[in-house]
C-alpha cells in the first residue's frame, strides 16, 4: 500500500509473496490508513526494533488490512484495528525469523536512523533500556503506553489472563525503574524473583 | 487490598486507580509514593516510545544486562529489604527528590527538543513527493479543530501523528525558503513565544488559542516571517 496517495487513480500495492492488488488512490479509507502510517511504523519500529524490518511489517500489514477492510465497520475503531494487524504481523514475522532477528541484533546500528537527538540523556538511556527488554515485557508495554490498549485487550490479543498482562507490565516497568536509580518494587506481586 | 496487589496494580497501570487502589492509597504512604514515582516513569517512558529507537539491543536475553544490584542480591537479601519498609520508604523519598530535581532541571525547551525529535524520526517528510489533496489536508486539520486558508498544492506531506499521547497534524509546507514543517499542538500550551535551534533545525514554538503552534525549518534560517505567515493563515474552528 506504500505510495497509494502518489498515484493518480490506481495504484499497484505488491506484497511480499509477489501479488499485486489494486487500492484506489482518493479512497477515504486509503487516506485513513495512510494517515496512520507513521504510528503504525513506529509500533513495529519498537516490536521489531529494526527500522526495515518494520516498514516490511507495515507494508504488509497494511495489505491485509486492505484486503479485510470490509471487516472495520467503525472506522474510529481504525487506529486500534490496525495496531492489532501490525502486532500480529510482527509476531507472525518473530516466530518465522526468529533465528535471524537474533542474530541481526548482534549489536548492528539501525539503519536510517536519525542520531541521538541532542542532550536528553535521560530519555534516551530509557528508549535504550525499553529496547532490552525482553519481547515479553516490551510487547505489552509497547501496545498499552504505544497503542492506547486496555489491560483486556491485551490479555485478549496475547490470549494470557489479565493477572498475567499485569504482570508483565510491572516487572517491565520495575526494570525500567533502575535506571532512575529507584528502588525495584521490594518483591514480585507473585513471589516469582524474577525482577 | 494489600501492598503486593497494590504494586501490581500500579505497576500494570499507572494512570489508572480503580476505587480498591485508591482506599489502599489513602492509607498507605508506601505505595501512594510508588504510584507516584510509577506515573512519573510511566509520563517518561510514553515521552521515549514516541521517538523512534536508538539502536538495536543486544541478544534477545531473559534479563537485561543492566539489571541493578538488587536484581541480582540473593532472594534472602530481597526478603530483607522487603520488609524493611521504613528504610525503603527513606530510599524512595531520597530517590524521588532527585528524580524530581532532575526532572525540573531539564531545558525548558523540552517541548522543541521533542518537535524536533519527532521531524528527525519523519524525515522523509522533508522530501515527500506524495500527492496530498485539498481533502487529506482537511481532514488532518479537523482532527485538531483547525483549519488552514492555504493553497493545498502547497503541502506536501499531511499527517495524522502521536506526539506526546495525542494525535496532532503534522503538515510540510513548500515555501520560497523550502520546506516548512507545521505541527499543530493543541494539549501543548506554552507562555511565551519559544524559538530554537537544534540538530540543523531551526523553529519557533508560538502560543495559539488553544495549544500552541510549531513552526520548523531546516539549515539556520530566520524562521519568524514564515511562522507568522503559517499563523495568519492558521484558523482555530469553535470548538464543539
Amino acid at each position: 500500500m506504500r505510495g497509494m496517495r502518489n498515484s493518480g487513480t490506481e495504484t499497484p500495492v505488491s506484497s511480499i509473496d509477489g501479488s499485486a492488488v489494486g487500492a484506489p488512490a482518493g479512497d477515504p479509507i486509503v487516506r485513513l490508513f495512510e494517515s496512520m502510517r507513521p504510528d503504525l511504523l513506529r509500533f513495529a519500529h519498537w516490536l521489531a526494533r529494526d527500522r526495515a524490518i518494520a516498514e516490511d511489517i507495515v507494508q504488509e500489514a497494511l495489505l491485509r488490512a486492505w484486503r479485510s477492510r470490509d471487516a472495520l465497520k467503525d472506522q474510529a475503531a481504525a487506529r486500534a484495528w490496525l495496531l492489532t494487524i501490525v502486532r500480529r504481523e510482527h509476531a507472525r514475522l518473530y516466530e518465522r525469523k526468529r533465528l535471524e532477528l537474533v542474530a541481526l541484533d548482534d549489536g548492528i546500528e539501525l539503519e536510517g536512523m536519525p542520531s541521538p537527538p541532542g542532550p536528553d540523556s535521560e530519555i534516551d538511556s530509557l528508549r535504550g533500556a525499553i529496547l532490552k527488554l525482553p519481547l515479553e515485557y516490551r510487547e505489552p508495554l509497547i501496545m498499552q503506553v504505544l497503542g492506547g490498549f486496555s489491560t483486556a485487550e491485551i490479555a485478549e490479543e496475547l490470549s494470557l489472563s489479565s493477572t498475567a498482562v499485569l504482570t508483565r507490565l510491572f516487572r517491565a516497568r520495575n526494570k525500567l525503574r533502575t535506571m532512575y536509580g529507584l528502588t525495584p518494587a521490594p518483591d514480585d506481586p507473585h513471589g516469582e524473583g524474577v525482577l | 487490598m494489600n501492598h503486593n496487589e497494590a504494586r501490581l496494580l500500579i505497576g500494570g497501570d499507572p494512570h489508572t486507580v480503580p476505587p480498591e487502589l485508591a482506599e489502599h492509597l489513602a492509607g498507605c504512604p508506601e505505595c501512594a509514593q510508588f504510584q507516584r514515582e510509577m506515573t512519573v516513569l510511566d509520563d517518561n517512558i510514553r515521552r521515549a516510545l514516541e521517538q523512534a529507537p536508538l539502536s538495536a539491543a543486544p541478544p534477545h536475553t531473559t534479563a537485561p544486562a543492566t539489571v541493578t544490584p538488587i536484581a541480582n542480591a540473593p532472594v534472602a537479601q530481597r526478603r530483607k529489604r522487603a520488609s524493611s519498609w521504613s528504610g525503603w520508604a527513606l530510599a524512595a523519598g531520597v530517590a524521588a527528590l532527585s528524580m524530581i530535581a532532575v526532572w525540573t532541571l531539564r531545558p525548558s525547551d523540552s517541548l522543541a527538543h521533542d518537535v524536533v525529535a519527532h521531524i528527525q524520526y519523519e524525515s522523509k517528510s522533508w522530501s515527500s513527493n506524495e500527492q496530498v489533496t485539498a481533502a487529506d489536508v482537511k481532514e488532518t486539520l479537523a482532527r485538531a479543530g483547525v483549519a488552514i486558508d492555504m493553497d493545498s498544492d502547497k503541502v506536501m506531506y499531511a499527517h495524522s501523528c502521536l506526539f506526546r499521547g495525542h494525535v496532532v497534524p503534522h503538515l510540510v509546507v513548500s515555501t520560497p525558503q523550502g520546506p516548512v514543517t507545521v505541527m499543530v499542538l493543541p494539549h501543548e500550551s506554552v507562555k511565551h513565544r519559544m524559538s530554537f535551534h537544534e540538530d540543523g533545525m531551526s523553529g519557533v514554538i508560538t502560543p495559539a488559542p488553544h495549544g500552541s503552534l510549531a513552526v520548523i525549518m531546516q539549515g539556520n534560517e530566520n524562521v519568524d516571517a514564515v511562522a507568522q505567515q503559517v499563523q495568519q493563515s492558521v484558523r482555530w474552528l469553535p470548538q464543539s
